[in-house]
């Protein structure tokens, strides 16, 4: 009970006006993708751009983009990276947030000022770059998926959700002669879900929208992810690539389709995932990211 | 401790060490040796054999180049503008959602307006480039509402910096709105009844409980925001650059990554490179203890 009356004011009503505009503005340029992706090809034309009503309607922009293999391959890559990617960052980060969170051991100060230190030197984007070519991990997923794989800030707040599992479980466990091991994989992580659910989210979005290592690390169109074949498509303008589909459609219907709504498409294509897992989202990954003081 | 107790209690503690090495394995060899390879700023880059060293070569083509001051002049010129135009957006909309009473359209607004913050800048500057086409692209149709004429925004070195301040309040004035609704939500609710007590409007208790109350978490922000004014957002610029507003909005990351990656002066760029980062650990390091004092809180 915040407020003991709430009178519906002039005030209240400008706040809900001007909260339901803004609303609009972040809404409505994306419902307008999702039109334009939905309309038929021949009346996309007659679309503006503030319309959120697709005009006739035809689900063939879908088709085109879902019989093009590189699409299909960087929906299935993007998803690998994510799953694969998240797991590793999720085991490693819980490993080193149990170790320097729950335990004692000699050099533990020493250890948590590396990572401050490092956490402040952001190296350059060239000596990575030479690194990974060095390591000869151009062109491979691992360059990727190594990236970041314990981000320094997410791993401050894994251990801050460590901390709070009681004192009293732990000592339990010790005394029945439980190794720190057996203590990390059957108490500390099944009592931590909130915490792993978070850092979970945080680097399952980061690996879902990253495109710009992709970009430089990997060569072959068939290895890119979902967000790197868009930036082909929508940044770069690259209209030919998106053209994989003369099995499906005869030539005239090639000429008839529209691109600003396969890009559309393909942009509606990637939102997908993040709105189904948008309520998880904004249950833990906004709680997360204010008790860890993150910005990003 | 004596000497031996220390080694007892490493070779008691193996296990411990066990876990935390992958860690710093990682951090060694991801972390640690790029930092150290920023040396090649001092050297020359050679494919085969070592690099030879050649001292400030690079620091002096760097500052006696004009791209460079261009491209650091757009830098400071992109952050001013963000800090100025955005930096109190996400604070009203924080006063904003609190004055809504919790229920299902507090809950609309407020996962409405956090979800650009998810998207990535490919995806938004898509978003963008779509809503600003001057071939019925949603602002254009407006202009036209409103009798004015079609305008390429993508394409115009005039508005090209005020497209990145617009895009970047889509995606993150919701998102950062968070932090200001958390702090506004610990504060004390008698304050508030005490003060309607008094007969105090709606706005007048946001002018003199909520804001002042807020002003500390302001301030953090604020500071530790320009620990970070090097940045300018480089995914933002990488994803709405294009050759005709390249002279206004090439930032100092944007250049690293064109004379670098694109163009293969490895040395060169990473000098550039390093210049961004000494200011930035400098400007990251004043900001955290300046934070730390004043308020208490720091990036760490």
């Amino acid at each position: 009970m915040r407020r003991f009356v709430k009178r519906f004011t002039w005030s209240q009503f400008i706040i809900c006006t001007v909260l339901l505009v803004l609303s609009f503005m972040v809404l409505v340029p994306i419902l307008n993708l999702l039109a334009m992706s939905l309309s038929d090809p021949l009346q996309v034309h007659k679309l503006s751009g503030l319309d959120i009503i697709p005009k006739g309607f035809s689900f063939i922009n879908y088709e085109v983009l879902f019989s093009n293999p590189l699409i299909v391959r960087s929906i299935f890559n993007s998803l690998f990276l994510t799953i694969v990617g998240t797991a590793l960052n999720l085991f490693l980060t819980a490993l080193a947030a149990y170790v320097l969170a729950r335990t004692d051991f000699v050099g533990k100060r020493v250890v948590i000022l590396f990572l401050i230190v490092i956490m402040v030197f952001e190296p350059g984007l060239i000596p990575e770059y030479l690194l990974v070519k060095d390591l000869g991990l151009l062109d491979t997923y691992a360059s990727l998926i190594l990236y970041k794989t314990i981000n320094i800030f997410y791993l401050f707040i894994l251990m801050r959700f460590f901390e709070e599992v009681p004192d009293g479980i732990l000592e339990a466990a010790r005394i029945d002669g439980a190794g720190h091991f057996r203590i990390f994989t059957r108490i500390m992580l099944p009592l931590s879900k909130p915490g792993l659910a978070t850092l979970g989210l945080f680097y399952g979005v980061y690996h879902w929208n990253e495109y710009f290592r992709a970009t430089i690390y990997l060569t072959d169109p068939n290895k890119w992810p979902l967000q790197v074949v868009i930036r082909q498509f929508v940044v770069e303008r690259d209209n030919t690539t998106l053209l994989g589909a003369q099995n499906l459609l005869s030539y005239e219907q090639v000429q008839a389709l529209d691109f600003g709504s396969l890009q559309a498409g393909t942009i509606i294509i990637s939102i997908v995932p993040l709105l189904v897992f948008y309520p998880f989202i904004l249950k833990y990954y906004a709680k997360g990211a204010l008790e860890g003081g993150v910005k990003d | 401790m004596t000497q031996k107790g220390i080694f007892h209690r490493i070779k008691k503690d193996w296990v411990i060490y066990l876990m935390l090495f992958p860690a710093i394995l990682y951090f060694v060899i991801f972390n640690v040796i790029p930092i150290i390879g920023m040396k090649l700023a001092f050297q020359d880059y050679r494919v085969i054999g070592d690099n030879i060293w050649v001292g400030l070569k690079h620091f002096k083509v760097l500052f006696s180049s004009p791209a460079f001051f261009d491209v650091l002049q757009n830098t400071i010129i992109i952050s001013t503008m963000k800090i100025v135009f955005f930096f109190p957006i996400p604070i009203v909309l924080s006063l904003m959602i609190n004055e809504l009473r919790n229920g299902p359209f507090r809950k609309y607004v407020q996962s409405v307006i956090y979800l650009p913050h998810f998207l990535s800048w490919v995806v938004i500057a898509g978003v963008w480039i779509s809503l600003l086409s001057p071939d019925a692209g949603g602002i254009n149709v407006i202009r036209n509402f409103f009798q004015l004429p079609t305008l390429d925004y993508m394409t115009s070195k005039d508005h090209i910096r005020w497209v990145l301040v617009f895009s970047e309040m889509w995606r993150s004035a919701g998102w950062d709105s968070i932090i200001y609704l958390a702090a506004i939500m610990k504060i004390s609710p008698s304050l508030y009844e005490a003060a309607r007590i008094d007969g105090a409007s709606t706005f007048q208790q946001m002018r003199f409980i909520t804001f002042p109350q807020l002003l500390s978490t302001v301030v953090v922000v604020f500071i530790l925001n320009l620990g970070f004014f090097l940045n300018a957002g480089f995914d933002q610029v990488f994803n709405m650059i294009n050759d005709s507003t390249i002279s206004k909005i090439d930032i100092l990351d944007t250049y690293v990554y064109r004379i670098g990656i694109l163009n293969g002066q490895y040395a060169y760029a990473t000098a550039a490179s390093l210049f961004k980062g000494v200011i930035g650990v400098i400007l990251i390091l004043s900001t955290h203890f300046i934070s730390k004092r004043l308020t208490g809180k720091g990036v760490w």
